[in-house]
């Protein structure tokens, strides 16, 4: 009964909540492995073990500490929304070339469909989920919102993870690092302008 | 106000189809695509597939109940192929299975026998051999045989321009869901609910009102979910319907590049004639339209591109004929601008010609051709309230013109291996369907009894921003704060024989009937407000910042008390609304007429930088003085002015669709095909709004945004090719676009 009433009272967001708060002072949301083990024992909405695929691999995404078994072929960006229901993280292109499926392992931009979930075991991935504190929308995320850097809405995410990468290197970059750190991320809308100023922006809003 | 939909998005909580959890019982639909652009199919045998792993079912034409027929304007294109393929990607069968990775690995195990027949890929061989998708259409006024012997200079030439890749993000999706008896329930990517709705109906032979197709919003869109939404949303229902379960099709984007249309083609032959005072006295033209392998929209992009013959200029004498050719391509559809940037690039051309060969300036002929308020379009149409020559003059006074020539000119000299290049681009662009009837939309309005609101009208959220200007529209007539405003999704079930979100026209038609919906309700308001605060006169009363005002004085009653009071008094509190854009017509038997409501004005200024060595080019500078009306959501139209801008330079430049002969594409994927990322933002962007310009058919004034700025884009090819020039003086080229790096290496080199 215990376990039922907390399964209704902790939500997704609540549990990011919790993690950001482990960090306080940061602005970033990902607590230390060791906080987000601890917290993930007691996150009832963990995914069981048996999920499809015969390899088991380890991984932290936002904060949270999932085992899952997988396919020698399923890419990350499977995992993540087809497994862990991480749906902001797009699939566009699946070949590599467009960023809308980006997300942060290790302070670098990564292709989520050009990684094995494989290749993941072990690692700690940040997608766009990840970015809020409670409902706390990130600096980039607001920026986003602020400059109006987006139109559709389909590559956002990727950019705001491939911006998000880009300011934990280098928190005060110039035009050109901006354009190189953004070059891999297609909007069709053609929101560049905007991207560009949003980009600039979120740097700012850091730094204050 | 930010559109209701940002919040979300940057939160990656947005739902899109391919988001949305399904029951554990879904199929996944995978579709088998035609190997050979022409050949009679033999047998589809399905034998194999169908023992494979976690396969429920393979369909093909033969397990279609209604019509195999999907065509909208001609009856030409079926939904599974029947005994001849006429174009690589044509759906041939479908796979449902437990997983997407079975479906797609079964289909491939599907075996299909062909007979290979001739293959024609382009128009002009087409036309050549009677392969047309209609009659060709003719556009004449004056009388140009007579007109040519009044000119000084008469010049001909050729023009060629691309295809383009929409490359929405999100790509050809839909679930469709079995609901009791033989109902449906359709979530497309479309920004044509209707025609989906009645592509279905026709396909499984059930009544339209059994299907309710509803769409929350798109992940880009550009024209290529206009029409061609519709075949996977089909496909889905089909599965859907024979299987009763729950049918998910997502194209993956190798197929959806392979197998849906593009812009068009076009190849065209120009004739014009001119003043030695760079007046235009005549111009011909005839336009080989690449349609591909049935009809789709073909018919009105083709009509839309004679619309547009003239661009911004008044040009007394013109003959203009449009053939549609039908090849062996993927059926060619709508794309952002729908034939006119095809011929707003051609009437350029022609110009720029001119102006090389008759020594006068081009930017000359431009702006002493732009069209005046009494002239007549080539259509009949006269032009009023022409804002051609305004935002000309008004981009020469912000700008100016010639201290930005005479800064590139010096540059030039200055500079050997670098040129720069200027052009400047106006646009006229004409709103409304051309197909008169289609204006027309409707709009929902509930007010809820804790005073808040829903709306429901036929505009789909692509990205370009409707659902806030629409907003927008219901916050400023009932004065309340638009967090009581919610925008629904787009459904059939409420709001029924729409339109498509297109032609530029969502926030004109839909915000129109919101308009209408709301003065409805705010007028059983005011007589109920009269009511409750004896006043005789409900003229009196007014709303503002959610109170209740009476001869200006505000009042105890508050927007939310006063709806919970008309409730009690049994007072309306929704509005269904019809608007259909008045005074438009066409008649096609003489092509005259009056189809536009209005036009939409700007003028771009356009500098860019060649490197003469490596062909490859920058965007210095483009500045824009654009005619919005009284702008709804001036950050939405920014961005649409831009967004419209940087997708039409990637038509004119880097875009460039290739095929085989044997009609496969070769600019498949996006390492082959390169649309603008943020490195091709022009380094100075600006945009202007046109001051005091009025409009009495849009909403608050304002006017439609969505393609004129496109056109812009075709500025920047003669830019290029102005910096071209100054590197290599005795430059000989044809027009033809996309003028890629590797074209103007070609040109300076070889």
């Amino acid at each position: 009964m215990k376990e039922e009433k907390e399964k209704k009272e902790i939500s997704r967001r609540e549990f990011l909540g919790k993690a950001g708060t482990g960090v306080a002072g940061s602005y970033f949301i990902l607590s230390s492995l060791k906080q987000a083990e601890a917290v993930a024992k007691e996150n009832p909405l963990q995914p069981p073990e048996t999920y499809f695929g015969n390899i088991q691999v380890q991984l932290t995404v936002n904060g949270v500490k999932h085992k899952v078994r997988v396919h020698t072929n399923t890419t990350l960006v499977e995992l993540l929304r087809d497994r862990l229901s991480l749906t902001g993280t797009k699939v566009v292109c699946n070949h590599g070339e467009c960023g809308g499926c980006t997300v942060v392992i290790d302070k670098k931009a990564v292709y989520s469909c050009q990684m094995l979930a494989l290749d993941a075991d072990g690692k700690d991935v940040t997608t766009i989920e990840g970015l809020l504190k409670g409902e706390e929308l990130h600096k980039v995320q607001q920026a986003f919102i602020d400059k109006d850097g987006l139109q559709c809405g389909f590559c956002t995410p990727g950019q705001i993870m491939s911006a998000y990468a880009l300011l934990l290197n280098n928190p005060d970059p110039s035009e050109e690092e901006i354009k190189t750190a953004m070059a891999g991320n297609i909007c069709r809308c053609s929101a560049y302008p905007k991207i560009k100023e949003s980009v600039a922006e979120a740097a700012r809003l850091l730094k204050a | 106000m930010n559109n209701p939909d940002v919040n979300k998005h940057v939160r990656g909580e947005s739902i899109f189809i391919d988001d949305i959890s399904l029951p554990a019982e879904t199929l996944h639909c995978a579709v088998l695509d035609s190997a050979f652009a022409h050949a009679g199919l033999v047998s589809i045998n399905t034998n194999r597939a169908e023992k494979m792993n976690g396969v429920i079912a393979v369909l093909t034409s033969k397990d279609i109940p209604g019509e195999n027929q999907i065509g909208g304007i001609i009856q030409d294109e079926t939904l599974l192929a029947v005994d001849e393929v006429k174009y690589i990607g044509e759906p041939l069968a479908i796979v449902l299975a437990d997983s997407i990775t079975n479906a797609r690995k079964a289909a491939a195990y599907i075996d299909v026998e062909y007979k290979k027949l001739p293959v024609i890929t382009d128009a002009r061989e087409a036309c050549k051999n009677g392969s047309l998708i209609q009659q060709p259409t003719i556009f004449e006024s004056g009388d140009i045989d007579k007109a040519w012997g009044e000119c000084d200079f008469v010049y001909e030439g050729r023009v060629e321009t691309g295809g383009q890749e929409h490359l929405y993000l999100e790509t050809q999706c839909a679930v469709a869901y079995p609901k009791e008896e033989d109902k449906l329930l359709v979530l497309s990517s479309t920004q044509h609910p209707t025609a989906v709705q009645r592509a279905i109906s026709r396909v499984l032979g059930i009544p339209m009102s059994n299907i309710e197709v509803d769409v929350l919003r798109l992940g880009g869109a550009f024209g290529g979910k206009e029409d061609q939404a519709t075949h996977w949303a089909v496909l889905s229902a089909l599965g859907a319907h024979i299987t009763r379960k729950p049918v998910k099709l997502v194209l993956p984007r190798y197929q959806d590049i392979r197998v849906t249309g593009k812009r068009h083609p076009y190849s065209s032959d120009y004739k014009i004639g001119l003043k030695k005072n760079g007046k235009i006295i005549a111009f011909e033209v005839i336009y080989y339209q690449n349609a591909g392998a049935c009809a789709d929209l073909s018919p009105a992009v083709l009509e839309r591109t004679l619309f547009h013959v003239t661009n911004s200029y008044f040009i007394p004498n013109v003959r203009a004929t449009g053939i549609s050719c039908k090849t062996n391509l993927v059926p060619n559809t709508a794309f952002r601008g729908f034939g006119g940037p095809q011929a707003m690039f051609v009437v350029e051309s022609a110009l720029h010609d001119a102006a090389e060969k008759s020594g006068i300036s081009y930017q000359t002929i431009q702006k002493s051709n732009l069209i005046k308020d009494g002239e007549l379009f080539h259509y009949g149409q006269t032009c009023e309230n022409s804002n051609a020559l305004k935002c000309w003059e008004e981009a020469e006074r912000l700008y100016d013109f010639i201290q930005i020539k005479k800064n590139v000119d010096e540059f030039n000299q200055k500079n050997k291996l670098v040129k720069k290049g200027f052009s400047i681009m106006p646009v006229c662009f004409g709103i409304s369907f051309t197909s008169s009837f289609l204006n027309q939309a409707s709009a929902l309005v509930h007010i809820y009894t804790d005073g808040s609101i829903g709306v429901s009208t036929a505009a789909v959220e692509m990205g370009q921003g409707v659902n806030t200007k629409i907003k927008t529209i219901v916050a400023e007539k009932f004065s309340v704060s638009s967090d009581r405003i919610k925008i629904e999704s787009t459904n059939t079930t409420r709001i029924a024989n729409s339109s498509a979100t297109a032609a530029s026209s969502g926030a004109d038609l839909n915000g129109n009937a919101v308009l209408l919906s709301c003065s409805n309700i705010l007028e059983r308001l005011k007589k109920s407000a009269a009511e409750e605060l004896v006043t005789e006169d409900k003229s009196e009363i007014e709303f503002a910042d959610e109170f209740v005002f009476v001869n200006g004085k505000k009042t105890e009653l508050t927007w939310t008390k006063l709806v919970q009071k008309s409730y009690m008094k049994r007072i309306n509190l929704s509005s269904h609304s019809f608007y259909a854009t008045p005074e438009i017509y066409f008649d096609r038997t003489i092509n005259k007429g009056r189809p536009f409501a209005y036009h939409v004005y700007g003028t771009a200024l356009i500098v860019v930088e060649l490197d003469c060595i490596l062909g490859r080019y920058k965007l210095d500078t483009v500045k824009i003085v654009h005619d919005f009306g009284k702008s709804l959501h001036p950050k939405v139209d920014i961005g649409q002015v831009e967004g419209g801008l940087l997708q039409g330079i990637g038509w004119m430049t880097m875009e460039e669709i290739i095929y085989s002969q044997e009609g496969r594409l070769l600019s498949n994927s996006l390492s082959t095909y390169k649309v603008p990322d943020i490195y091709f933002t022009p380094q100075n962007i600006e945009v202007n709004f046109l001051e005091e310009s009025i409009n009495k058919f849009g909403p608050f004034n304002s006017k439609a945004i969505g393609e004129p700025p496109l056109m812009y884009g075709i500025g920047v090819y003669f830019a290029i090719r102005n910096a071209m020039k100054a590197y290599k003086k005795n430059l000989v080229m044809d027009y033809s676009a996309p003028l890629t790096p590797e074209k103007v290496l070609m040109n300076l080199f070889m």
